[in-house]
């Protein structure tokens, strides 16, 4: 059924890491996205491994839902690391063949590199499994708050991506049924050049477009007659708070920042 | 005692503008409409498309406001800006579409919308959704998303979320116009018990005529008037008027007649098909 989609890749479980408070893991994912910039030699990439292994055992998703998230990159991945290999100059020469030269540096550097994307891409999609949009949205919400000061909507951005997100479902259930309905009448999507397929999209994007119009003006309705009046004294019903296990995973969190300091500087490989 | 609705030949003119905003003719939805309800009460407004009966509906949550006349609800003026807040919390409303008014991802929250809004304490939000969800009978669904449940439950759990907010009514905007018949008979069913359990004042804006049977009182309204009140029996013996207001009484009645023309001597006020049934079993046993 297309309604069984589900946005983002949330994966359901009752792990340590699930019960973080959403900022916890928003911050820590992008001070590992940073601790993967301090280092430059092979045993911080260790650490950043070790470290990384043991968060997906602690948050119980399955070792390939976390590597799920390289596929879409692959390409990328590849053709930054022809570009690693093949232009970096310096150090032994160990192939030259007409205008590509392979040195060791660049297989180094190359290897590094990768490692480095896998890390990355890896590391924030572990935190999409582990956090469900809802909380992430909330997560934004709260840690953006201080933008409020210079009269940034924080809130009402937070809610209108909470919308979007209950509407996605909604709005490709509707586009399967257009989708049908002009099929139903003889519209062709699939035959023809590119050109044409685009062009022959307009029967469905404009219904869209128009029944999506119509569902905000009713939304906002419903909103108004909800008693909603932005942020402004607003409680919340699951409101975030930190407890014990969030301070010790931001504990945790500058203890493997700081071995990671520690080793870049003091260990010789 | 005051009663909870009141309103006094309030009009309400929808003006079509031409694209320089100018305008170019004046629609009257509501023309003159009186009204008084009384708290506690279960009242059904009827109408067919294009009676003025929505555009009604959204003056009393203080959606629109009057062209002329007066309303007021809970004693409240709703043409005062500064009330819309405390009106809206007074008489809660259900619209018609059951995915176009659900706010959150799941369940629960989605219930603890209007209270959020209202600024009430975090314990007492989880207190009211809890009590809510459990008078529509969905409490086991709280946890899950509304994407998966059908027209009749999202539906319910619209009414729940308006009971979370306390009002002493709800005004329910052709509530089931958009469902199958056992969601249909779920949400009236709901609708009901609220009435009955909870003393919540409800007004059912609705054309089936099948929903009115239980109301202590209906209204008909025709071209932004209303045509016809009084009791549903009152209302439905008179199926002839009924039927130039492009309305059609239930089946048991229009059965009712339909022997009647015939020579069967059932009265004209018939409602349910138990009543039917009773009077043509005791027809028989008297050997006619």
């Amino acid at each position: 059924m297309i309604r069984d989609i589900t946005i983002g890749q949330y994966y359901a479980s009752d792990s340590v890491i699930h019960k973080l408070d959403p900022r916890v893991k928003v911050v820590c994912t992008f001070a590992y996205i940073i601790s993967l910039f301090c280092f430059n030699q092979l045993s911080g990439y260790i650490i950043a491994a070790v470290f990384f292994w043991c968060i997906i055992k602690l948050s119980k998703v399955p070792f390939k839902f976390v590597i799920r998230g390289i596929k879409p990159i692959l390409f990328m991945l590849v053709f930054t690391a022809m570009l690693n290999l093949f232009w970096t100059s310096g150090g032994n020469v160990l192939v030259k063949f007409g205008i590509i030269t392979i040195t060791e540096e660049g297989i180094e550097r190359t290897v590094f590199m990768a490692l480095r994307l896998v890390f990355l891409i890896i590391g924030s999609s572990i935190m999409t499994l582990a956090t469900t949009p809802n909380q992430l949205t909330d997560a934004i919400e709260k840690l953006l708050k201080p933008l409020n000061r210079v009269k940034v909507p924080v809130h009402e951005v937070a809610m209108m991506m909470s919308i979007a997100l209950r509407f996605i479902p909604i709005l490709v259930e509707e586009t399967d049924k257009i989708m049908k309905a002009q099929l139903a009448r003889g519209a062709d999507f699939e035959s023809g050049n590119i050109f044409r397929r685009i062009k022959s999209m307009a029967p469905i994007i404009i219904p869209l477009f128009v029944s999506a119009a119509r569902r905000a003006s009713d939304l906002a309705l419903a909103m108004d007659a909800r008693c909603y009046n932005g942020g402004s004294g607003r409680t919340k019903m699951k409101p975030l708070e930190y407890k014990g296990r969030d301070i010790a995973a931001y504990l945790v969190m500058a203890g493997y920042i700081a071995v990671i300091i520690i080793a870049g500087k003091y260990l010789p490989f | 005692m005051k009663p909870f609705i009141d309103a006094k030949g309030l009009v309400h003119e929808y003006s079509r503008r031409d694209e320089e905003g100018n305008v170019t003719g004046i629609n009257r939805a509501l023309d003159g409409i009186d009204m008084e309800v009384k708290a506690g009460d279960f009242i059904a407004v009827l109408g067919a498309n294009g009676s003025g009966k929505s555009t009604f509906a959204k003056h009393l949550n203080a959606l629109l406001v009057p062209t002329e006349g007066t309303l007021y609800v809970n004693g409240m003026d709703t043409s005062d800006q500064g009330n819309n807040l405390l009106i809206r919390q007074a008489a809660g409303m259900v619209f018609q579409n059951p995915d176009n008014q659900i706010i959150s991802n799941v369940v629960e929250e989605d219930v603890g919308f209007g209270p959020e809004n209202m600024g009430v304490p975090t314990e007492e939000i989880w207190r009211r959704v809890e009590e809510s969800l459990k008078n529509v009978g969905m409490y086991e669904y709280r946890k899950e998303s509304p994407n998966q449940l059908s027209g009749g439950q999202k539906q319910r759990i619209a009414i729940a979320g308006i009971m979370a907010m306390k009002p002493k009514c709800i005004v329910l905007d052709e509530p089931t116009a958009m469902l199958d018949p056992a969601g249909r008979k779920s949400v009236i069913k709901t609708v009901k018990e609220l009435n009955k359990k909870e003393g919540i004042t409800i007004i059912l804006i609705t054309h089936y005529m099948e929903e009115v049977t239980g109301a202590d009182f209906v209204y008909v309204m025709s071209e932004g008037q209303v045509k016809m009140k009084g009791t549903p029996r009152q209302v439905f013996a008179r199926s002839e008027e009924l039927a130039r207001y492009r309305l059609a009484i239930p089946e048991v009645t229009k059965i009712a007649n339909g022997l009647r023309k015939k020579g069967v001597n059932i009265p004209k006020d018939i409602l349910y098909t138990e009543e039917l049934t009773d009077i043509l079993l005791k027809t028989k046993a008297r050997g006619l």
